[in-house]
């Protein structure tokens, strides 16, 4: 039984650390004022950064170009949404939509129909020296793969950065009040174009770590929705990084446990674990009563 | 306002664009005398398992049969119908679509086209028009089954699909046969992805049943089922190939394949259609049409018992033979 609570509490993290990643992006995002539905085109397009660079050039700089793709992918949104002024939840579908098709083909054409198997090399998991020999918690916090402590270490910084430093401050006043920002002399699309480039970085990172810690392979439309969940966990973990960090890992925490109840053999409808994500974020959010709300321009596109 | 819609209609078109081949991409400057045969696979082509099959059938009947042939990858359900009509306003001769899932869509759709042949693979509709392949994809998983048990140590097997489609849901009640005549008290842990792409969900499946004791793990999950072999590569326990020889995926973990030679399978449909004798009805392919094959990794035979392999070989006799049966198949599965 400890064994099975291990692995559930080792899962949890493994699978929370991709989510963390493109949801802290996101949340930065939105609180800058926009809202980027595109982030499943970013994760996809840093998949297969990831496996086309990282099989050649090893698993750092594979990690490297899946945060370029991821931001790549990013700046497209940006351009149409922050400079062009395009609605953005059309433009973020858009995105998604053309970077599911695009990695596909991009795929094919650099590995052709056989694909990469699983040639591309991993992130073993590295072990914390004293602090993984922890019974239970250990392991699971403490010898993972350099991702998971990346992810980790991302939480209070962006917290930090948003709540004490000047450029904090900016990118909150665009998502709260673009037009006081304007007149404090904040130039507003240029805060919201950088959001959005370092959050499509982090998507990217997100689809670094499916490829690079976790599958060792890409696969057509692997990112399997997980830049929407990012977005329902921004919302959950109300828009501050330390909260989206902990709804990360009760997300992560779903996975595991409909991974774990299936392992246990229990013979209840399979489909029911599948759903109990979604059905946690439909009663957190229904019974989350919170002083923190939405940045009040959230979505609202900044006439110049 | 207008550079507004402008850009976002471009972007619109893009997006249309990335979403992959369209139909009518085939080349229309082929040789006229071959049939035209279409697939449509459920997921991508890269997987190594039944989409990378189909489509190496679909090669190898433009090779063999000088045809023209076009795929196009289906996103969702709602694209079953779309496609098979497009194919059918195109006048295409053969279209295959690759999986127990098309059958519904591609029995309303065939009744609008008769001059198009539909074929669903490990389907069993029949029309005029419309036959249904089904493979004995569970005689080769008995097999496997019992290869699994006499290799794992533990006893404890893990089954891992994509959805709970009645085919792949026959093979692991197949598996678990094969795997109790060998040792009755072998434990066969079933469950499902929900999906066939999540590679990273099925990496995860697999982890929580090795922890659970699991030493071997048969996998029906296309795209996904290769994070099941990258888990069991990691954790060095056993996989299971499905539906193409995945032996070389992962040579030192996987102890073997049941493997379904799809381009055999679907060339012999094709050649019928060009030679204009097909005939609409349920095309069985099992371990008698060696369509269906048990295939031990040569890398790894020697993990495995030599009372089992003979074992192994007098129940294939027996199934070829018609002697022994399988009370498992998806057809005799009447709940769908």
């Amino acid at each position: 039984m400890a064994d099975a609570l291990g692995a559930f509490l080792e899962g949890t993290v493994r699978t929370a650390t991709p989510l963390a990643f493109a949801a802290l992006g996101e949340a930065l995002v939105e609180r800058s004022g926009v809202i980027n539905i595109g982030l499943e085109g970013s994760i996809i397009a840093g998949a297969l950064g990831g496996v086309v660079t990282a099989g050649g050039a090893g698993t750092g700089v594979g990690l490297a170009a899946a945060l370029v793709a991821g931001a790549a992918v990013a700046a497209v949104f940006a351009l149409f949404a922050v400079k062009l002024r395009a609605d953005q939840i059309i433009t973020g579908t858009a995105v998604t939509l053309l970077s599911l098709g695009l990695t596909g083909t991009l795929y094919r054409s650099a590995f052709g129909t056989g694909g990469a198997a699983l040639g591309t090399p991993t992130l073993g998991p590295l072990a914390i020296p004293g602090l993984s020999a922890i019974p239970l918690v250990g392991p699971a916090l403490f010898a993972q793969p350099i991702t998971t402590y990346l992810a980790m270490a991302l939480v209070p910084l962006a917290s930090w950065w948003l709540a004490r430093t000047h450029a904090g401050l900016a990118l909150r006043a665009c998502g709260e009040n673009p037009a006081a920002a304007r007149a404090a002399g904040i130039a507003v699309g240029r805060v919201q174009t950088a959001a959005i480039i370092f959050g499509g970085a982090l998507g990217g990172l997100a689809g670094g770590t499916l490829v690079l810690a976790q599958a060792g392979t890409f696969v057509e439309g692997m990112s399997a929705g997980r830049g929407f969940i990012a977005i329902a966990i921004v919302v959950l973990g109300r828009w501050q990084p330390l909260g989206v960090g902990l709804a990360a890992l009760l997300f992560g925490a779903a996975s595991a446990l409909q991974f774990a109840f299936q392992a246990m053999g229990w013979q209840l409808p399979y489909q029911l674990f599948l759903a109990s994500p979604y059905l946690l974020t439909l009663l957190a959010l229904a019974l989350a009563r919170s002083r923190f709300v939405a940045p009040a321009a959230l979505g609202k596109i900044v006439e110049a | 306002m207008l550079i507004r819609r402008v850009a976002v209609t471009l972007l619109a078109v893009l997006a249309a664009c990335g979403k992959g081949e369209k139909p009518a991409a085939a080349g229309h400057d082929a040789a006229k005398s071959g049939i035209r045969v279409a697939l449509l696979t459920p997921g991508p082509i890269s997987d190594q398992a039944w989409n990378g099959g189909a489509y190496a059938g679909l090669m190898r009947i433009k090779d063999s049969l000088g045809a023209q042939v076009s795929h196009v990858q289906t996103k969702s359900p709602q694209d079953f119908d779309e496609n098979f009509r497009q194919y059918g306003s195109q006048g295409y001769d053969l279209v295959f679509g690759h999986g127990f899932e098309f059958q519904e869509a591609a029995a309303r759709v065939a009744k609008d086209f008769p001059k198009t042949i539909y074929v669903t693979t490990s389907g069993h509709t029949v029309a005029a028009n419309l036959a249904g392949m089904d493979f004995a994809f569970e005689e080769g998983a008995y097999l496997a089954g019992m290869v699994a048990a006499s290799v794992s140590k533990s006893g404890i097997l893990g089954c891992i699909g994509g959805t709970e489609l009645p085919p792949v849901k026959a093979s692991f009640k197949a598996f678990e046969l094969g795997a109790k005549s060998v040792n009755p008290k072998a434990q066969v842990l079933t469950g499902y992805i929900g999906n066939w792409e999540d590679v990273s969900a099925g990496k995860e499946q697999a982890l929580a049943y090795i922890a659970r004791g699991a030493d071997v793990l048969f996998q029906n999950a296309d795209a996904a089922g290769l994070g099941i072999i990258q888990a069991a590569r990691e954790r060095k326990v056993f996989a299971v190939g499905a539906n193409a020889d995945q032996n070389g995926v992962a040579p030192e973990t996987i102890i073997g394949s049941v493997v379904i030679d799809l381009p055999h399978a679907l060339l012999t449909v094709a050649r019928e259609v060009q030679e204009k004798h097909f005939t609409p009805r349920v095309i069985s392919l099992g371990l008698k049409d060696e369509v269906v094959r048990w295939t031990v990794n040569p890398k790894l035979a020697n993990a495995v018992p030599a009372n089992i392999t003979k074992s192994v070989d007098s129940v294939r006799a027996l199934l070829r033979s018609g002697s022994m049966h399988l009370p498992v198949g998806a057809t005799s599965d009447s709940s769908r």
